[in-house]
């Protein structure tokens, strides 16, 4: 009885133990600039756009196969103001902070380079519900590539610079509540420097 | 006829991209071989960039909002259009301590700020009347010529009535300011309905000191002359917001 308990806890545990030595962990900072969040037209063309917003991303990976890909989990904390511009005129409207959560997939492309494909979801966090947040945030789909550049720093630490495009489709319940149909396709680029705990 | 003249200029607001993404059949080819899927995955990413536009709702839904006035020449009429400007707000907003007002008025401006997309419109309360863009009293109006030369009465209901009373300049450029605005219970606070009556009325007034200086034709309209609505009706809302992306004759001036 006591065979068949601590076999699998043993096993398990060093399960655990071999995935660990192989997870990758990272952390970078960085910025995230995007296209617009919306373009409308009341008597003039009006655009809502996100500013460049500083940002964190953690994530972790885990191998896949032998020929270097690896699976992982990536999320990313930005924030930011947001305005509207109406014939050159600017008006802030307020802060927004989004957060993403990608799982992906990642590979090797020669030298220091790997690429990244990843799928996941997006969240809008208005800091006040109003506007075309007047409902509250919104949560979109969002696929993303990018690429990641590592140079060894120490012995088990990489340096890692990346560059990430995504793109998602925005609207609010808010926007929808006013008539509002389809979505705007939003493009958002982001680069960012870190930290990343190498399997060497 | 505003509304024809009002439609010709926002014709140009209707988005042709709703119609230009709607999917169509003919659009998808028959798949026989990877590289034909290849190319559909091609297609529809370009399609997918192609359409990568939010289609903006057709705004036609208001009506005449617009003070129509003798004009300054002496012949003919004229019609002013008033909204508060960007560098005017948050617009200041005194309440006196009675007739239910300091619950109402921050709801009227919630109510209305709703309206907006994009911040156009702002209000705060403040203590000082004396430093005020609008003044809301509770009681009735007093005379005209005390302190205005346009009134819009409204809510004749019998349990209250509500006005308020702008000041144009006799070259038709100028709001002086304050708006004022009346709130008369003329029930007893026990009357069934007067809590009612005293919001619908202090929001239906804030239309009017937002820019809205008609009154709706229609009943279901909270500027309805004598409202029966709580809140403002998509009309309202979309009255007040194409107020604030037109050019406005008027500037307010003061205090």
């Amino acid at each position: 009885m006591r065979l068949t308990t601590l076999l699998p806890a043993l096993l398990l545990a060093a399960g655990v133990s071999a995935l660990q030595a192989q997870t990758e962990y990272y952390a970078r900072l960085g910025a995230v600039g995007a296209s617009d969040l919306l373009r409308d037209r009341i008597i003039n063309a009006i655009t809502v756009r996100q500013s460049i917003a500083p940002m964190i991303v953690l994530g972790g990976s885990l191998p896949v196969g032998p020929r270097g890909y690896r699976v992982g989990l990536e999320a990313t904390l930005a924030s930011g103001k947001f305005h509207s511009t109406e014939t050159g005129v600017d008006t802030d409207l307020g802060r927004i902070r989004t957060t993403s959560l990608l799982l992906g997939l990642e590979g090797p492309v020669g030298h220091d380079f790997r690429w990244r494909l990843g799928l996941g979801g997006l969240r809008y966090w208005p800091s006040d519900d109003e506007g075309i947040f007047l409902s509250g945030g919104t949560t979109r789909f969002l696929a993303g590539t990018g690429v990641d550049y590592r140079r060894p720093v120490l012995a088990k630490w990489d340096l890692m610079t990346s560059l990430r495009y995504d793109f998602h489709r925005f609207t609010t319940d808010a926007l929808e509540s006013r008539g509002f149909s389809q979505t705007q396709g939003v493009s958002r680029v982001s680069l960012s420097l870190g930290l990343c705990r190498s399997t060497r | 006829m505003i509304d024809e003249f009002v439609g010709v200029i926002l014709s140009g607001a209707k988005d042709r991209s709703r119609y230009a993404c709607e999917p169509r059949a003919s659009l998808a080819p028959p798949i026989r071989s990877f590289a034909s899927l290849r190319m559909t995955l091609t297609a529809g990413l370009l399609l997918l960039t192609a359409c990568s536009d939010i289609a903006t709702p057709i705004r036609d839904n208001f009506y005449e909002w617009r003070l129509i006035v003798p004009a300054a020449s002496g012949t003919g009429i004229d019609s002013l259009t008033f909204h508060w400007p960007k560098d005017r707000l948050p617009v200041r907003v005194w309440v006196e301590d009675a007739a239910n007002l300091t619950q109402n008025v921050p709801k009227a401006i919630a109510a209305w700020r709703a309206a907006f997309l994009y911040r156009e419109f702002e209000a705060t309360i403040v203590s000082d009347s004396s430093k005020a863009d609008i003044i809301v009293r509770a009681g009735p109006a007093p005379g005209i010529p005390l302190f205005s030369r346009t009134r819009f009465l409204s809510a004749f209901a019998p349990e209250c009535v509500g006005a308020t009373d702008i000041n144009v300049s006799d070259d038709h450029t100028q709001l002086r300011l304050p708006i004022r605005i009346y709130i008369d219970p003329r029930s007893n606070p026990d009357v069934p309905g007067l809590n009612d009556c005293l919001a619908l009325t202090t929001t239906h007034e804030f239309g009017h000191a937002l820019g809205i200086f008609r009154h709706s034709t229609v009943a279901t309209d909270l500027m309805y002359a004598d409202p029966v609505v709580p809140a403002p009706s998509i009309r309202d809302l979309e009255t007040a917001e194409l107020i604030y992306h037109l050019e406005p004759d008027l500037v307010p001036v003061g205090p």
